[in-house]
């Protein structure tokens, strides 16, 4: 027996407008309780689950030898905590894509024997070549796509940056895989590119993460695959309605990371947009979404937007959004304080890039002033984890201020750590 | 049409009758509610004066055929806003009076609210004053819709009632019930998550008891006004249903525990009952305070209860009018013009 997980949406926002006033922003907090516990039993009605693991075995993931021996422990651990049922296969990520299991390019069904198959045939991995993400990406795609499932998950590994094929190879790859299933990155050891990972995860709805000490892999590589496993809704979409006469400024989702959803809207009808957000476990996020309605006059009260929570045709939650239009400035000028904090955690996130950015090209300037900036954003939200990885790009002199200067000598980990880390937010207590 | 389900509860009905006899409900209410309409005033007997029958007034709710201020739309999603340009469905007239000889309501939208929420009704019937005020929950989606559909249920189920000479706490029971099953249908068939909900506070005065029926926060007090021997002491006849967290009880289709609050009240002398919504006793909880206030405004208002409302809503209004303002003053002992 499956248990829907329950969905609860809760509004924050200042539905007061000035007259005149035009600009919406509301934070909806969705929340998934109860359902299907992560690696629990399969169940009747429980979504089905296709695995696709992609290890790297390149080249230098020999260098050093523990790279290679915790990715393939990672790897083993992740097959063990497979319930039986599920589909899975193992790639090895090459200058080309090559099965390791099963030996043909298909999935198979985890059981006994087929994980002790599969973990035996991950030992035997041997490290040469380069690497061409879009190719591995390429094969799972094509191993998902001939198979029926509810929910489709990979985890990508690399030890390096995409060097065998060009940026633009891997956008058309990512284009072709959206949609089709999840992808989780992780970078191991020092010379991965945090862009690159973000790129990954963002077009493929998953989350990116780099370990500089190849240990933390098993118990990563675990939990993804439980995280996979406790899915109990396989595909949610954001549906948005919105008044005629209105513009959608943008949709993010500002928690667990910062994840720009505008671009992806799938028009349902004129006043009405679903936004994909994939599979759903028991789990909250959070979304801020900022719409420009047509002024109103003092006292009326307009729905600006009503934000649901769809798997299918059943609604699982809805919020509702709304504008009041006031003289009294007491209550128009005041903005939610979650509102506030995301507007913060999104400029904090694009500051760390751009500012890397900035660092990677010779800008010592326009780089001083983001990271600096960056440091003044972590220290005022509270967010201590990325103000640490900043400390290691940049001195600080002054967090309150956001007087920095620029590391002479950066672990070059460091910094891709704070790109790939800088979309993750964190969340202000309720109040 | 014998053994036909009543819309709002399901049991069989009797041929011909008005009302259901299992929750009270009057049927041409229950009917217009069920098909998805709301209820606007519903008048009784006119003017004619008090007869054996009697006579109840409801105060207007939303219109049944709304259509939308902002772009002249007529289909409404179930939280009440205009499908097209979202701007909000309307709700019933900002302010109301009522009066019935010898009973009289007074009920305003405040200072600082768009809309009034709250909706009230008064029955008079030989010997026998009654008063139904409710007050829709604001946190609610059209809470408008709940409290109108409660009181025009509720009125009609308590003359009813009371017509054939029955007690007052039988026929509260069923206003109560009528009432909660109207509140019910008002959310429609899909009422969403939040479905419209309301208060419920009614008072019946006989010659000799006074009897009040609660669920929520809204009141029935007790006023020795004017003040004399000997008169019992000014008193809060209702106990609220909320806590520091909100309230505990409501009427609504997602209300659980609806049977009311029952108070029977013997007077020791004349005074008024007066039911109100918290948008009046914000101000003046204190029940001694509130008889002073009433004393101060209208001196006699067994011969002026509308004066007396109409001087209670307008002191809420000076005071800030931060909520619904309904005030309903009923003198006892009932008094024939």
């Amino acid at each position: 027996m499956t248990e829907q997980p329950a969905f609860t949406a809760e509004v924050f926002q200042n539905q007061y407008l000035p007259v005149g006033g035009t600009v919406v922003d509301a934070v909806v907090t969705v929340t998934a309780t109860g359902g299907v516990p992560g690696g629990g039993a399969t169940g009747g009605g429980s979504p089905s689950l296709a695995e696709i693991i992609m290890v790297d075995c390149s080249g230098s993931m020999a260098n050093p030898a523990t790279k290679m021996s915790e990715a393939k422990r990672a790897t083993v651990a992740a097959i063990d905590s497979l319930r039986d049922g599920v589909a899975f296969a193992v790639i090895a990520g090459r200058t080309a894509a090559d099965m390791v299991y099963p030996p043909v390019a298909q999935l198979t069904l985890a059981d006994g024997r087929t994980r002790a198959d599969a973990k035996a045939a991950v030992h035997r991995l041997v490290a040469s070549g380069g690497t061409a993400m879009g190719r591995w990406l390429d094969l799972a795609r094509s191993l998902f796509d001939r198979y029926q499932t509810d929910v489709k998950h990979a985890i990508l590994l690399t030890d390096g940056r995409n060097q065998h094929e060009t940026p633009e190879q891997l956008a058309t790859v990512l284009r072709a895989c959206e949609g089709r299933f999840l992808c989780d990155s992780r970078g191991v050891g020092a010379d991965w590119s945090g862009t690159e990972l973000r790129t990954i995860a963002s077009a493929l709805l998953g989350t990116a993460d780099g370990l500089s000490d190849p240990a933390g892999l098993v118990d990563d590589f675990r939990a993804m695959t439980q995280a996979a496993m406790g899915k109990a809704v396989a595909e949610v979409t954001l549906r948005l309605w919105t008044p005629a006469g209105s513009t959608v400024r943008f949709v993010k989702q500002a928690f667990p990371h910062v994840e720009d959803l505008t671009a992806r809207r799938v028009e349902v009808n004129a006043r009405t947009g679903e936004y994909p957000l994939g599979a759903w476990g028991a789990e909250s996020r959070d979304y801020h979404v900022s719409v420009a309605v047509p002024a109103g006059g003092t006292g009326e009260e307009l729905l600006a937007a009503r934000v649901s929570l769809v798997s299918g045709t059943d609604v699982l939650s809805q919020g509702l959004v709304l504008a009041n239009w006031t003289d009294d400035t007491a209550l128009s000028t005041k903005i939610n304080a979650r509102v506030a904090h995301y507007t913060g955690q999104a400029e904090l996130a694009a500051a760390i890039q751009e500012g890397l950015a900035a660092r990677d090209a010779g800008d010592v300037e326009t780089a001083t002033a983001k990271l600096g900036r960056a440091v003044q954003l972590a220290q005022e939200s509270g967010h201590s984890d990325t103000a640490k990885l900043l400390a290691k790009v940049v001195d600080v002199v002054d967090a309150p201020s956001g007087t920095v200067r620029l590391k002479q000598k950066v672990e070059g980990v460091d910094a891709e750590l704070a790109n790939v880390r800088s979309v993750k937010t964190i969340r202000v207590k309720n109040t | 049409m014998a053994g036909a389900p009543c819309p709002a509860c399901g049991e069989p009905l009797g041929e011909g009758f008005a009302f259901c006899d299992a929750c009270g409900v009057e049927l041409a209410v229950a009917a217009r509610t069920a098909a998805g309409a709301v209820p606007s005033t519903v008048d009784g007997d006119g003017t004619a004066p008090v007869g054996s029958l009697g006579r109840w007034v409801a105060a207007p709710g939303p219109p049944d055929e709304a259509t939308c201020t902002g772009c002249g739309g007529t289909a409404f999603g179930v939280e009440g806003y205009c499908d097209t340009c979202g701007q909000r469905r309307p709700a019933g007239p900002d302010h109301s009076e009522l009066d019935l000889p010898g009973v009289a309501v007074v009920t305003d939208k405040g200072r600082r609210h768009k809309h009034n929420e709250d909706a009230a009704g008064l029955a008079a019937l030989p010997g026998v004053r009654a008063a139904v005020v409710c007050d829709g929950v604001s946190s609610s989606s059209r809470p408008e819709a709940a409290s109108h559909a409660a009181v025009d249920a509720a009125v009609p189920a308590l003359v009813s009632a009371l017509r054939g000479g029955g007690d007052a706490g039988t026929a509260l029971r069923t206003a109560a019930r009528a009432a909660q099953a109207a509140a019910t249908l008002a959310g429609g068939a899909s009422p969403g998550g939040n479905p419209p909900s309301s208060t419920f506070v009614a008072a019946v005065a006989h010659a000799d008891t006074v009897t009040v029926a609660w669920i929520g926060d809204s009141r029935a007090y007790w006023l020795p006004v004017p003040a004399g021997p000997p008169a019992a002491p000014a008193t809060c006849l209702t106990v609220d249903d909320a806590s520091p967290g909100g309230l505990l009880r409501w009427l609504g289709a997602d209300a659980r525990d609806t049977e009311p609050h029952l108070r029977t009240f013997t007077p020791a002398g004349p005074g008024l009952v007066l039911v109100c919504s918290d948008g009046l006793f914000r101000y003046r909880p204190d029940p001694v305070e509130l008889a002073a206030l009433a004393t101060a405004e209208v001196p006699d208002p067994a011969a002026a209860p509308l004066a007396l409302a109409q001087a209670l809503v307008r002191f809420a209004l000076d005071q800030g009018g931060q909520d619904n303002v309904t005030a309903a003053v009923l003198p006892f002992p009932p008094q024939e013009p």
